[in-house]
């Protein structure tokens, strides 16, 4: 796509679809246009495109996490840093329920429909921005392999009660292997856990480089 | 023997005539005491990251172990050719190890040379300290502000002896700066403005792949997140990613800022605003600031602070003989000026290149001029806080002082936005999301 409109106006269109209530036609094309800029074959065109994410909002959540499987590593690239744009223009003083928003429409693509890598990304940028209404499907994440190493450090970023009650509920149902990884979070958290007890500093990994003499 | 003396760097302001550094004169009397070397007792140390700086480190080390001051007993290093390297560099009797955890175990070594990547330098030190090893750790000290709390607390309550390598503290000309500015040559100070040229931009990016076999890829990440292996995390480039390193107002910014720092007397304060704004990399896996423009503004003293990073905005360098103090200029690419109510001052490099204007070097302390702390050499600084107790001159204090500098900066610049510091408290104000941000979970079981 060539963009041969400026950035401000595609910018101003999209980011009053936020604000705007129902999507209409016009501000699907407007999500559109910044999704085909996500995507161009300039990289200053798909640069200047993702720093203007946080402007799009929660609108461009859905679209972008599509494109961050795109073939093209550099496209995929810009979309997730839109997508962290996003919620890092979310997370300012001040806009509150521009920061729920976008963490609704984040939260369903912890759901296994998604690669793990989004899955992965999603839950980093929900540990910057999520709230109580994430923890449930975050914590779900806690009993999945390849994510639930991600899910508890999350879990441990994200202040108050609700977080909390999760990891120590999952410190009783992880399986062992697990359970040092919960109990680190608890500590960090303030939690006093007897056991188990933290490895921390016990060796593990040998070398097979040898000493001279 | 109180073995973490405490000396206010005010402290080392004394009169001209006096001996420079004389608070860390301490008598023979207390010297070995429990958990330190005596004056005349070899250390015994540990180098943990052997690449880079680990590289120079290790060479450097083997210069004080030729002079009896040291004995070199471990390498460590997640890269197997790396320590292969090490190990023959080393020589006889030097115990390679991939795992640092076997170094700390070791009860026969005194102290640690910690120069892994920056996401490292947290959990090795706080780890080293809590075996109750003394540290000599690359800068910048931290990646979070929590970590920078934990580092603090772990060298406090274990009582040992941290440097922190902003080298750029202890070189000759660093000495002729201090002494010139403290003495008010160029008045009063309210501005320091920091040049540096651009963070590069990754020219080749390329997929994620397997890791080489020589290299423990679990162990590289440590504390960070798990993610696929990509050859343009490292080695040495792990400086232009956000979260292993941070860009050059992280990598040179700790010198540069830590000579502003030492030098206006404003170890133990901070900024109460960081604003940043930059430009990132058009593609690639690195993510640091291109171009970057961060102000801190201090209070009581007010002053104002500021990182410039724009190619080409570098001053140019004074023409050098190569019989000065610090020879010649071999990096004029970065370095501040201060600005003074009564003129400016500059100085190039800042770590262990560290050059200052011919009417620094020039200027003869007058009766009664303010003479201050001469480092030794930074090694041997290190030392004399191991034997004596005294606090290092870029102690872990200072040096994450300096380290919150540029994770602030950065902090604001992912953000967009300005930031409110409490420094009293060490803390982000009115940010939620910020706030979350001055700790990152780390993977277990790497991590403090």
């Amino acid at each position: 796509m060539q963009s041969g409109k400026p950035k401000t106006a595609l910018l101003s269109a999209a980011a009053a679809t936020v604000t705007a209530g129902p999507v209409g036609a016009k501000q699907k094309k407007d999500v559109d246009e910044f999704i085909a800029r996500i995507k161009d074959k300039s990289e200053a065109v798909r640069t200047e495109a993702w720093l203007g994410a946080g402007e799009v909002g929660a609108r461009g959540i859905r679209p972008l996490a599509r494109v961050m499987k795109d073939d093209d590593m550099e496209v995929a690239r810009a979309a997730k840093r839109a997508l962290w744009r996003i919620v890092r223009h979310a997370g300012r003083p001040g806009a509150a329920k521009e920061k729920q928003a976008v963490a609704a429409r984040l939260t369903p693509l912890l759901g296994d429909k998604q690669p793990a890598a989004v899955r992965r990304e999603v839950l980093w940028m929900l540990s910057e921005i999520g709230g109580v209404k994430q923890i449930d499907k975050i914590g779900a994440l806690l009993s999945d392999k390849e994510l639930r190493e991600d899910a508890r450090m999350v879990l441990q970023r994200i202040p108050g009660k609700s977080s909390l009650k999760v990891l120590r509920a999952a410190l009783e149902t992880a399986p062992e292997n697990f359970k040092l990884n919960i109990a680190q979070s608890l500590r960090q958290r303030g939690v006093e856990v007897p056991a188990p007890a933290c490895v921390k500093l016990a060796p593990t990994k040998k070398t097979n480089v040898k000493p001279i003499g | 023997m109180k073995k973490s003396k405490h000396i206010n760097r005010r402290e080392f302001l004394t009169a001209a005539g006096a001996a420079a550094g004389l608070p860390y004169v301490i008598a023979s009397g207390v010297l070995a005491a429990r958990g330190r070397a005596g004056a005349n007792e070899k250390l015994t140390v540990a180098h943990i990251g052997i690449g880079g700086m680990g590289g120079y480190h290790l060479n450097d080390m083997k210069r004080f172990r030729d002079r009896g001051v040291v004995n070199i007993a471990a390498v460590c290093d997640a890269d197997e050719n790396r320590l292969a390297n090490a190990v023959k560099s080393a020589g006889a009797g030097v115990q390679p190890y991939r795992d640092y955890r076997y170094v700390l175990e070791r009860k026969d070594i005194d102290a640690v040379v910690i120069a892994t990547p920056d996401h490292w330098h947290a959990v090795q030190m706080v780890h080293a300290a809590e075996c109750g090893k003394h540290v000599y750790v690359e800068k910048p000290a931290c990646c979070t502000i929590e970590e920078g709390k934990a580092m603090v607390a772990a060298a406090k309550k274990n009582k040992v002896s941290v440097q922190v390598g902003s080298q750029g503290r202890s070189q000759p000309e660093a000495y002729l700066a201090h002494r010139y500015l403290v003495n008010g040559n160029i008045g009063h100070i309210s501005k320091v403005t920091c040049f540096h040229y651009n963070s590069p931009e990754d020219s080749n990016p390329v997929p994620d792949s397997d890791p080489p076999p020589e290299l423990d890829w679990d162990l590289w990440l440590g504390p960070m997140r798990w993610r696929p292996y990509n050859k343009r995390y490292c080695h040495g480039v792990f400086r232009w990613i956000m979260e292993s390193g941070g860009g050059q107002i992280r990598d040179r910014g700790a010198h540069v800022m830590s000579c502003a720092m030492w030098w206006m007397g404003a170890d133990g304060t901070g900024p109460v605003t960081v604003e940043a704004t930059g430009t990132p990399p058009k593609k690639g896996l690195w993510d640091s600031a291109v171009t970057m423009d961060v102000t801190y503004t201090f209070k009581n003293p007010d002053w104002v602070l500021t990182w410039n990073q724009h190619t080409g905005n570098a001053v140019p360098a004074e023409e050098r003989t190569g019989k000065e103090p610090g020879g010649k200029i071999s990096r004029p690419g970065y370095g501040a000026v201060y600005h003074g109510d009564k003129g400016k001052f500059v100085h190039w490099g800042g770590d262990g290149g560290t050059w200052v204007e011919k009417k620094a070097r020039e200027w003869q302390p007058p009766s009664g001029a303010k003479d201050v702390y001469k480092s030794p050499g930074h090694k041997e600084d290190w030392f004399k806080g191991i034997r004596t107790g005294a606090k290092t001159i870029m102690n872990i204090d200072a040096a994450v002082g300096v380290a919150n500098l540029c994770v602030l900066g950065n902090l604001s610049y992912i953000l967009g936005r300005k930031l409110q510091w409490d420094q009293a408290k060490q803390e982000i104000v009115g940010d939620e999301q910020a706030r979350r941000m001055m700790s990152r979970p780390q993977r277990h079981p790497y991590h403090l």
